[in-house]
């Protein structure tokens, strides 16, 4: 699914990410953990095709999407879903149309602008929206919505774009208790069901127990910690954060 | 006891807005009206016979006239217009600060009938073009500098003293309520508490109003009071083609130079350089830009030669009481209410044509004149740069040339007026709608990309839905600018109002002046009223 091997980032003269080796097999739930700044989210990035690697080489569903332009380029991305840190909802548009934009990675282009007069494939929009909550919300614009439900919003494009690869980055940070384990599921149900597998960032270590097949702690852009879950304990974790891992 | 099951419920129904609804049909009928005005639709406007003439108008453009002599002609009629435009703002600032206080909710707190009246009173300058103004100062003044200078300082002068209250108000109070509760005078609390938070917005401002104030004294030059645009208007009805490119050259280079030193000032202002140490030390750049502008103020008081003793002279004060008198009451015959309403209707759907034409044309060029973040493969830089150069020649030369122009291939009426208008629209709203895509935040289109997203769909879903409501506020705020402008490409025989207001000044016929000159303002009011519900409606 997802091949990294000493991999470096560079942005300017910072290291993002220093020899990362990484490998996530078709099935697994994988939790990134780690203090800010260790490299979750330019992990993430680069998984989804947005980052570059300065070194090393990153293999996903099995090419390197550095080698691929055009159409091919579009067809390994729209297998790829992504719930952003900072969510990058377009804010005027009406939520059907936020989550529609999951599918336009599939979508012929007068497809897509023909929804946006005609919304396209309402129930599966639905669908979705009635899994995180917000089906009533569907014709409101984006950006009256609050800050947790605009994450469930980011969710449910995901869960239309049904993809292969599924990437979050701290997809429940503004969300309660019940709706955090709502949303875990969804996410890892969505790649489970295609059996493909998924790659979440999170800070809470209970959440990725709970959740994830995998823990994988990050440190400094370099890999610190990898185990499955059935090998830790919340201790572990907690002593990871503090630093002793 | 039964299960509560959660009913399966429908969809709900997407419910569209009804105020946005009605408000695009309404501008779709009346853009539409508007083509049908201008004879798009029904009579031929072509004029093919003027294709030879316009060939060889566009053959001046690589052979402009650069001979010594004309180089020196260029270069005093370009000291002209600087004098002009440094004087007028000059002007304008001094009105500006003296009338800001009257303009301001802070002088009259709770009493707002009297901000209302000062309000109103204000609208009459802000509402008629510099080129009215210039017109009507030249039947009082005759042929003296000070018409230049006050047809720039009048109607600059209200809209500065409009700002500038504006400013002042909207500083934050707490320093001023401080002061006057600790027993100082209203003057000094303005003075101590206001005054020094808003200086920087009232310098930038002032400095934004110098950069078009050029622009105006170029269109004053059109109607005789001397710089590039008279040279302009002199080779053009000469046939000089070569000497009118090497006009428009000047000209554009002129309101280069004034953008950019204004800008750099105005950023400057915005985003001063950390002061250090503990003595007071001040800005070299700021402190150079304004000694530099009132060095030029001062010699273009020398070089205009304007003296006060003009504006004080009996003949001026008999003439001034002389077209009072002759000018009121206006005149409400039925021929000319009538001839009035025809040409408030050309007016409209001149401006209308025009902003449509500039804003379809600015949404196609977007993308293109957009300054690109990354680099760019150097044919689209290429592109970018010739659109960005050709942008800035259309809004550099005035609308009444872009109006000869045209007039070489079309048939007189209000076409090639609101195409004119339409041209040099273009220029300005396809600046500033590349400026909006430049500032839109990029991740939310880099989203869609990164989940598979083409071209087309990226646009589509990431950035027109961002950009329509901030492009259309602008175009709106341009419509309001083109309908003062129309009577400008009018006044020189485009058709509308200013066509009218023309007729009646040539024949003297003061009472028809007032009556085509009160239309004017309560039509400008109007467009004003009818884009700010607009705007509210786009929110």
């Amino acid at each position: 699914m997802l091949r990294l091997s000493g991999v470096e980032v560079r942005f300017g003269g910072t290291r993002a990410l220093d020899g990362l080796d990484l490998v996530v097999e078709a099935g697994e739930r994988v939790a990134v953990i780690g203090p800010s700044g260790a490299g979750k989210s330019t992990l993430i990035g680069l998984a989804n095709g947005s980052v570059r690697p300065t070194a090393g080489s990153v293999e996903v569903l099995g090419s390197d999407p550095a080698t691929l332009s055009g159409a091919d380029a579009r067809r390994l991305r729209a297998r790829v879903g992504t719930v952003h840190q900072h969510l990058e909802l377009v804010g005027p548009l009406r939520v059907v149309h936020n989550v529609n934009a999951g599918r336009i990675g599939s979508w012929p282009a007068w497809r897509s602008a023909w929804s946006l007069l005609r919304p396209q494939g309402v129930p599966e929009v639905a669908a979705a929206l009635r899994d995180v909550g917000l089906e009533v919300r569907m014709h409101e614009r984006t950006d009256r919505l609050s800050g947790g439900q605009q994450q469930r919003v980011a969710v449910a494009r995901v869960l239309v774009q049904r993809p292969d690869l599924v990437l979050a980055d701290e997809p429940a940070s503004a969300l309660d208790p019940v709706l955090t384990d709502r949303t875990m599921t969804l996410l890892t149900g969505v790649a489970a069901e295609g059996g493909g597998s998924a790659l979440v960032s999170l800070h809470d270590p209970a959440l990725a127990l709970r959740h994830c097949s995998r823990v994988v702690g990050l440190v400094d852009g370099r890999v610190e910690l990898d185990a499955p879950v059935q090998a830790l304990t919340l201790a572990d974790l907690t002593a990871f954060y503090a630093g002793d891992g | 006891m039964t299960a509560v099951v959660d009913p399966p419920r429908a969809p709900p129904a997407l419910r569209r807005s009804r105020a946005r609804w009605a408000w695009g049909v309404g501008a779709s009928v009346l853009v539409l009206w508007s083509l049908a005005g201008a004879g798009l639709f029904s009579g031929d406007v072509l004029n093919p016979a003027g294709t030879r003439q316009l060939a060889r108008f566009a053959d001046g453009a690589l052979a402009p006239d650069l001979s010594g002599e004309f180089r020196e002609v260029l270069l005093g009629s370009t000291l002209v217009t600087i004098a002009y435009a440094a004087l007028g703002t000059a002007v304008a600032v001094l009105v500006g600060a003296v009338g800001a206080i009257p303009l301001a909710r802070t002088t009259w707190g709770r009493r707002r009938g009297g901000w209302l009246v000062a309000r109103g009173v204000v609208a009459v300058p802000r509402g008629l073009h510099e080129v009215v103004w210039g017109l009507l100062l030249l039947n009082v003044l005759g042929l003296d500098p000070w018409v230049g200078v006050l047809a720039i300082g009048v109607p600059y002068g209200a809209v500065t003293a409009t700002v500038f209250a504006d400013l002042l108000d909207e500083v934050p109070r707490g320093a001023h309520d401080a002061l006057l509760a600790a027993g100082a005078g209203r003057g000094a609390a303005a003075l101590y508490g206001l005054l020094p938070q808003a200086a920087g917005g009232l310098l930038a401002y002032s400095f934004y109003r110098l950069e078009c104030a050029v622009r105006s004294a170029v269109v004053l030059g059109l109607i005789g009071a001397g710089g590039l645009g008279y040279q302009l208007s002199l080779s053009f009805t000469s046939l000089r083609w070569d000497q009118v490119w090497s006009c428009v050259y000047a000209l554009t280079a002129l309101c280069v130079a004034a953008v950019v030193a204004g800008r750099a000032v105005r950023r400057r202002l915005a985003d001063p350089p950390p002061a250090g140490g503990d003595r007071p030390r001040r800005d070299v750049v700021l402190a150079g830009a304004g000694l530099a502008t009132v060095s030029l103020v001062v010699w273009s008081w020398w070089y205009l030669a304007v003296t006060p003793a003009a504006l004080l002279a009996d003949r001026t004060r008999e003439q001034l009481s002389y077209l009072l008198g002759e000018a009121w009451p206006p005149r409400l015959s039925g021929p000319l209410l009538s001839s009035a309403g025809r040409a408030a209707v050309d007016t409209v759907q001149m401006s209308v044509i025009a902003v449509a034409l500039a804003t379809a044309g600015a949404v196609l060029l977007s993308g293109v004149a957009v300054r690109p973040a990354h680099r760019a493969r150097p044919v689209a830089w290429l592109a970018g740069a010739v659109v960005r150069l050709g942008l800035l020649l259309l809004r550099a030369v005035p609308p009444p040339v872009w109006a000869l122009v045209l007039l070489f291939v079309l048939r007189p009426g209000i076409l090639p007026g609101a195409l004119a208008l339409g041209v040099y629209t273009l220029g300005v709203l396809g600046r500033l709608t590349a400026e909006t895509l430049e500032e839109l935040e990029p991740r939310p289109a880099a989203a869609l990309t990164a989940l598979g997203a083409g071209p087309a769909a990226t646009w589509l879903y990431g950035v027109a839905p961002r950009a329509v409501g901030p492009v259309l506020a602008h175009a709106l705020h341009r419509w309001e600018v083109a309908i003062r402008d129309t009577v400008l490409v009018g006044l020189l025989g485009a058709g509308g109002l200013g066509a009218l207001l023309a007729t009646a000044l040539q024949t003297f016929d003061w009472p028809a002046v007032t009556t085509t000159l009160v239309v004017l303002v309560l039509l400008t009011l109007a467009v004003d009223l009818v884009g700010d519900r607009a705007r509210d409606a786009l929110r």
